[in-house]
């Protein structure tokens, strides 16, 4: 038998991770797959809480969450696309029009 | 019986996923390495250049994609999570009735708006 | 068997993990993205959430993957140029994080799990599908609408960014 801790260690560990992506990479896309990784931690997180607890209210937010993860990763891509066009780079670095 | 007996025996209707997978691998490598050790070998540099229809290479083959094609995965994404939300809704229709038939018309219907809109923006059209 | 199951699932998604941080070519971070939604879905798996799994496998590995495909190939990406200069900061919250970790880890008294009972493998053997039907047409109704609309939304903005061309000729 798999302990509850052994799957919320895994998802911590995948958390971590994509917290470490976000903050070390400067490539846009990247940064974004980053924050996929962190979206299935929270969703390990809540499929091994909803199996524990035997209650399925952590699968059915799992799966608004992969939902709202598709439509993130839809814009997301779409704000990429529109700032290369405009400067041939997906650096993050360069995104600074909005700095002051 | 234990839970872990329990959990044991469950596992094992997995094990035609799992034959499966094996299969798939073993097929992949199997041809790789037997076309790799059937093939004749005379390499020459004319041979090892990129074949272009006979004529030379001019660019990277990694070129660029149009955007066009993103407005079509981006759709697909869209409705293909519309889909996974039927498939519970038709496991269960038989118990949540009428109730569950207006939700999901409404469901359905803001998708619909989504689809009008793409459509009258020219988001389906090639051109 | 199970725990190795587990362990299985448990290092490749975090070996792949790593590889999408660490690859610089684009189109390898997102196969090695690839390879760590499946084994996700495995995961998903031995915790009895057969629908999640197949939702991971058709949604994440089939349609938000191939997104993230072609925007790559969309772009021309070549080798990413090199890391961000936040090492330090990134070091802090990471150790932070990996203590946090391993303390949780260690805690093991005070998270016994509870035993898959017989009521919980009737669900998993009946269907899970119709588990999360059940309470998502019931309980759920609200933000299940609700999602529906933001992924309108979401449809509608990803077309007015990308799609700006069009609209100009249009009008």
């Amino acid at each position: 038998m798999v302990p509850l801790s052994a799957y919320v260690a895994v998802s911590a560990v995948l958390f971590i991770i994509g917290l470490l992506g976000v903050l070390i990479r400067r490539n846009f896309i990247i940064v974004l797959m980053s924050v996929e990784i962190m979206l299935n931690a929270a969703n390990i997180n809540l499929v091994a809480f909803s199996y524990y607890l035997e209650s399925m209210a952590g699968q059915l937010v799992a799966l608004f969450i992969i939902a709202i993860a598709a439509g993130e990763a839809a814009i997301g891509l779409a704000i990429i696309i529109v700032v290369f066009r405009g400067k041939i780079s997906t650096n993050v670095d360069e995104m600074n029009l909005l700095k002051w | 019986m234990s839970g872990f007996d329990l959990l044991s025996e469950y596992l094992t209707h997995y094990f035609p996923i799992l034959f499966f997978v094996v299969i798939a691998l073993f097929f992949g490598i199997w041809s790789l390495v037997v076309s790799y050790l059937v093939q004749p070998k005379y390499p020459e540099p004319e041979k090892l250049t990129t074949y272009e229809c006979g004529s030379e290479p001019f660019s990277d083959a990694r070129m660029p994609f149009p955007v066009r094609y993103y407005i079509f995965a981006m759709l697909f994404v869209i409705f293909d999570i519309e889909v996974i939300f039927l498939y519970p809704w038709a496991v269960v229709f038989t118990k949540i009735e009428l109730i569950g038939l207006i939700e999901m018309l409404v469901f359905i219907g803001l998708f619909l708006v989504a689809y009008v809109y793409a459509w009258r923006k020219g988001a389906l059209e090639w051109d | 068997m199970e725990q190795a199951f587990f362990f299985y699932f448990a290092f490749v998604i975090a070996a792949t993990s790593v590889l999408v941080v660490a690859l610089r070519n684009p189109i390898y971070s997102t196969l090695a993205l690839l390879v760590m939604f499946f084994h996700v879905a495995g995961l998903y798996v031995t915790l009895h959430a057969e629908f999640l799994a197949a939702v991971q496998i058709i949604v994440y590995a089939g349609a938000i993957l191939v997104l993230y495909l072609f925007v790559v190939m969309l772009l021309n990406l070549k080798q990413d140029v090199r890391y961000h200069r936040q090492w330090p900061m990134a070091a802090a919250v990471g150790a932070t994080l990996v203590i946090e970790a391993i303390i949780l880890t260690a805690m093991k008294g005070s998270t016994t799990p509870a035993a898959a009972t017989d009521t919980e493998t009737a669900i998993g053997g009946a269907g899970n599908t119709e588990a999360i039907g059940d309470v998502l047409y019931t309980t759920y109704l609200f933000p299940f609408e609700v999602a529906s609309l933001i992924l309108l939304v979401a449809m509608i903005g990803a077309i007015v960014l990308a799609k700006k061309d069009i609209g100009e000729r249009e009008a």
